[in-house]
């Protein structure tokens, strides 16, 4: 069911994704499964039907009674990536009211960034999942941690799909995403973030008390940031509200000082609950944005961007 | 003040000024729409720039507007018409020099008098004149003189008239100087430089008619006003003696015209020469009142009160009348000294009067024997007692002089009175002929009481507050019958008897009074020693003849010049008028008075030879020059007068373009820095 030019997007974006991940691991030693290491954790007192391979029994010829060894054994890591694809998201650059171009474009930025992380997370052997905020042109909205080919393509095909549209409601998407999270996941959120900080920031919360490794992956058009603009104009949001009209060469400084103001903000928000901050602009180099993901370079990457 | 305009059609340039009006309120709402992701930051700038563009755009509106505005003002050649030119001197070829030498051009500024420098500035003026320019000069005080008879081209004299001019006591007459002016000038115009301090509340208004008359004449007065910057002064208004049992006081009034306060020290000098140093403490432009105690003995005459203000010193003194003060005023003649004090008014008197001695009480008495009225003078002895003298034929003459002059005289009766030795003796001041002493009662009996005083006025006043109700237990047994007499104006019955009878008649006489009691001071006919109104009674008719009758020599107050009248009290007298130096100054009779002009400050006496002053004059400048404050101006009074002569145009055009140019640019600006349009 899906036209030649999702398949054609699905393809780009696994060539997208796969070219930016083996630069990644080039010469590094990969392990089909991760975090085999096994740590001592407590006891437990044994109970009838309990696997009698967890028996200490230098404990049971000490004194005479059964226990269980119990271990933290680090397994499978489910990842999520949460995809915003509101209105605003088609903006910028490149913006296109049907498929956002994959390359330039606010929208098409953030699907790679996506794909690419889910790709790298796959190649580590984790399961991953998506959940996409907001968008249009797509079945399902959310897809909890898989492995597996089959489920990735199946990610893929969703990325190919979807193009921006509607409104975030990030507080709510953010605080679903977080109650169905299981403990100990990994969480990216691909987000432009433009809604009232302090309404959303707060279902952050969530994240955190599910000890989730959270990563805010920030994405902005540099031009939008700057109010680079020549002309006056009636500005207005895709997603509805009131239209502005501004004459950006007025407006520039008051403007940049927002920004500073706005993110200091969500850093400080994001942080506060134990995350990430990487502001990513639609003009940086996705491998630059990875890498800094990955390799929790988070310093680097707001070097890189000025922020 | 007016405004007009060169090109009044030029305004029509106004109606631009709904250009930027309608620019302004139809301004770029832009036609491209831009789909933009980061709203949420921008309706954050929106927010903060609408906070600068509440202000920023009515201001540029109003920029827009003013601009336009004031370009069209501009173009159409606008001039301002102020009130404030002030009168040009020159080119007429005819001036009078008016120079004011009235007392307050004497005041100091910069160490020289306002005189002083108005005569430099006028000699300057006139020294400076060009050939052929006819001139003329006067001078004004109370009156106005012209110093040369017409206009005349000869410079120099005119340059040494104005020299030779001095200082007057004079008050300032701008009216007359302006009308010897005019006569100068003979109908033709000219113009009239005016060197005058303009001070004082009246000078200007006083002078506007004339003022009038001069413009209308199509002459130009051109005011050169000296004045001391502030304007300064202390002058002492009045200063009055206040009579009282007790020494007295003179109260002084100052006053200072200066803005800021001062502390001067000052001296009340008697007519003895006795000094009394005060310190006067004033407030800014305003008064102040000094009281100083009078010894309790006094010589009378003018005395002088005098403040150290080196601002304006021709007030700097002011003479007041000082009459006899203090004790030994009162000389009882004892025509029956009596065997016990009973029988002795001197003893009463002696106790009634001065009960503590004369030091204290201010009033002392000296008792003499008929003999002593041979020497009788009004300003040594105020009041005598002819306490029960038998003949007072020896001394009548002198005792009616005495009356005459401001001398009061007490006559009681007693057995020793005759009716006909008083009668022939001082018919001419006894307030009524006397018949006989009459027993009314036996001896032994209480005798006829007193009736209630009046006590609305005059003697009896005091008694108002307590007392009157003593006088009904003042009982006589014999008393004095007198001979009918109509009350009048100079004759008045005080108290009577019970029976009807006058008990105290009062007669003015001259300057001074005449009592008669028809009873006793002692207790040889009633009881009247004995009572306790008597003590009292004794000391207000002391009061009473001595200090509200005034003393031997007329006292006149007079202002330096200006005429002054002194009645004569017999015209057989040949007086003349002795100034303050002891010189003669001229005077005249006319009628019965003596008339004369005082030309300084000071005491002044009318003087018959070898007799005490028939009068003191007691001369001071006019207060009214003493107020140097300037009140009017003689421009402010010319422009009210004929307004459209003295203006002053001020071309707005230049300043219109500028300021519409900067406002042009300003605006500009503005709408650059604008961010946000709508």
């Amino acid at each position: 069911m899906y036209d030649a030019e999702v398949l054609a997007r699905v393809r780009h974006l696994h060539l997208r994704a796969r070219t930016l991940t083996d630069a990644l691991l080039m010469g590094e030693h990969r392990s089909r499964r991760v975090g085999q290491a096994v740590e001592f954790a407590d006891y437990q007192e044994y109970l009838p039907g309990m696997d009698l391979r967890g028996l200490d029994w230098r404990v049971w010829g000490r004194t005479d009674r059964f226990v269980i060894k119990r271990f933290e054994t680090e397994t499978e890591l489910p990842c999520t990536v949460v995809l915003d694809l509101s209105g605003d998201l088609g903006t910028g650059d490149r913006a296109s009211r049907s498929l956002p171009a994959l390359e330039g474009s606010k929208a098409g930025f953030a699907i790679v960034l996506a794909a690419t992380l889910l790709y790298f997370l796959h190649r580590h052997g984790e399961p991953v999942g998506l959940e996409v905020v907001a968008g249009q042109g797509i079945p399902h909205a959310s897809l909890p941690p898989r492995g597996g080919r089959n489920h990735l393509q199946l990610l893929f095909m969703l990325l190919a799909s979807v193009r921006p549209g509607g409104r975030a409601g990030l507080r709510e998407a953010l605080a679903r995403v977080g109650s169905r999270l299981r403990r100990r996941s990994w969480v990216a959120v691909v987000s432009d973030g433009m809604e009232e900080p302090s309404e959303w920031l707060p279902a952050l919360a969530a994240f955190a008390k599910r000890g989730a490794d959270l990563r805010f992956f920030h994405v902005y058009d540099p031009t939008e940031w700057k109010l680079d603009f020549d002309q006056p104009a009636l500005f207005f949001s895709p997603e509805g509200g009131e239209e502005l009209a501004v004459d950006p060469g007025g407006a520039q400084q008051a403007f940049a000082e927002v920004v500073e103001e706005y993110v200091d903000e969500v850093r400080g928000g994001v942080v506060r609950f134990g995350g990430r901050y990487l502001p990513v602009p639609t003009h940086l180099s996705l491998d630059a944005v990875i890498r800094a993901a990955v390799l929790d370079d988070t310093r680097a990457l707001a070097e890189a961007v000025g922020r | 003040m007016s405004l007009s305009l060169l090109s009044p059609l030029a305004l029509a340039l106004g109606a631009m000024v709904a250009l930027p009006v309608l620019a302004h309120m139809a301004r770029q709402v832009p036609r491209d729409r831009r789909a933009f992701g980061a709203m949420l930051l921008l309706q954050r700038v929106v927010k903060r720039l609408k906070r600068r563009r509440r202000i920023k755009d009515p201001l540029l509106l109003l920029l827009r507007a003013l601009a336009v505005l004031l370009l069209a003002l501009a173009a159409a050649g606008p001039v301002l018409s102020t009130p404030d030119g002030v009168p040009e001197f020159g080119g007429s070829g005819r001036v009078v020099v008016v120079l004011d030498r009235s007392m307050s051009m004497g005041a100091v500024s910069s160490g020289a008098t306002l005189l002083q420098q108005a005569r430099d500035d006028a000699r300057a003026l006139v020294e400076g004149l060009p050939d052929g320019v006819s001139l003329g000069l006067v001078v004004y005080d109370s009156d106005a003189m012209a110093l040369t008879t017409e206009l005349t081209p000869d410079r120099g004299r005119v340059a040494a008239a104005i020299e030779a001019v001095q200082p007057s006591y004079g008050t300032s007459n701008l009216r007359a100087g302006l009308l010897e002016a005019r006569r100068l000038l003979g109908g033709e115009p000219g113009e009239v430089v005016l060197f005058s301090d303009e001070a004082g509340p009246r000078q200007i208004a006083d002078a506007t008619s004339e003022l009038e008359a001069l413009l209308e004449l199509g002459s130009a007065v051109v005011p050169r006003t000296v004045r001391a910057e502030p304007a300064r002064n202390v002058a002492i208004l009045s200063a009055r003696y206040g009579d009282g049992l007790e020494g007295g006081q003179v109260t002084v009034r100052l006053m200072n015209y200066g803005p800021d306060p001062i502390e001067l020290p000052c001296e009340v000098t008697l007519p003895d020469g006795a000094s009394i140093p005060i310190f006067a403490d004033l407030p800014p432009a305003g008064p102040a009142e000094e009281r100083i105690t009078i010894p309790s003995e006094a010589q009378g005459g003018v005395g002088r009160v005098s403040c150290e203000d080196p601002d304006l010193p021709a007030d700097d003194a002011r003479f007041f009348h000082l009459p006899r003060v203090g004790a030994s005023r009162v000389l009882v003649v004892d025509g029956d000294p009596g065997d016990t004090p009973i029988r002795s008014e001197v003893y009463f008197l002696e106790r009634a009067l001065a009960p503590w001695g004369g030091l204290k009480s201010g009033v002392t008495i000296d008792v003499t024997s008929p003999v002593g009225l041979l020497e009788l003078e009004p300003e040594t002895h105020r009041v005598v007692f002819l306490a029960n003298v038998a003949d007072p034929r020896p001394f009548g003459p002198r005792l009616t002089e005495f009356v005459r002059r401001g001398g009061s005289v007490v006559i009681t009766g007693g057995d020793n009175v005759t009716a006909e030795r008083y009668n022939a003796a001082l018919s001419s001041v006894l307030p009524a002929r006397i018949r006989q002493s009459r027993a009314v009662a036996d001896r032994d009996e209480e005798g006829v009481p007193a009736d209630l005083p009046d006590t609305s006025d005059g003697l009896f006043a005091p008694f108002r507050r307590g007392g009157r109700n003593g006088f009904p237990r003042v009982r006589t047994h014999t008393l004095l019958t007198l001979e009918p007499f109509d009350e009048g104006d100079d004759i008045s019955v005080l108290l009577r008897w019970s029976n009807g009878m006058p008990a105290l008649i009062e007669r003015k006489v001259g300057s001074g009074r005449v009592l008669l009691w028809t009873s006793t001071l002692d207790l040889g006919w009633g009881n009247l020693p004995l009572q306790s109104v008597f003590m009292p009674l004794m000391q207000r008719m002391v009061g009473y003849l001595g200090g509200e009758a005034g003393s031997g020599a007329l006292r006149v107050d007079a202002v330096v010049g200006q005429q002054v009248a002194v009645p004569l009290p017999d015209l057989a007298m040949d007086p003349r008028v002795l100034g303050p130096d002891g010189e003669a100054v001229r005077s005249r009779i006319d009628g019965q008075r003596v008339l004369f002009t005082p030309p300084a400050p000071g005491a002044y006496q009318l003087a018959i030879p070898s007799a005490p002053p028939l009068a003191w004059v007691a001369a001071n400048p006019p207060p009214e020059e003493s107020d140097v404050r300037a009140y009017d101006s003689v421009v402010a009074a010319e422009r009210q007068i004929a307004p459209d002569l003295l203006t002053r145009d001020i071309d707005l055009a230049r300043p219109a373009w500028l300021f519409g140019l900067v406002l042009v640019a300003a605006q500009a600006l503005v709408s650059l820095r604008q961010g946000v349009p709508t």
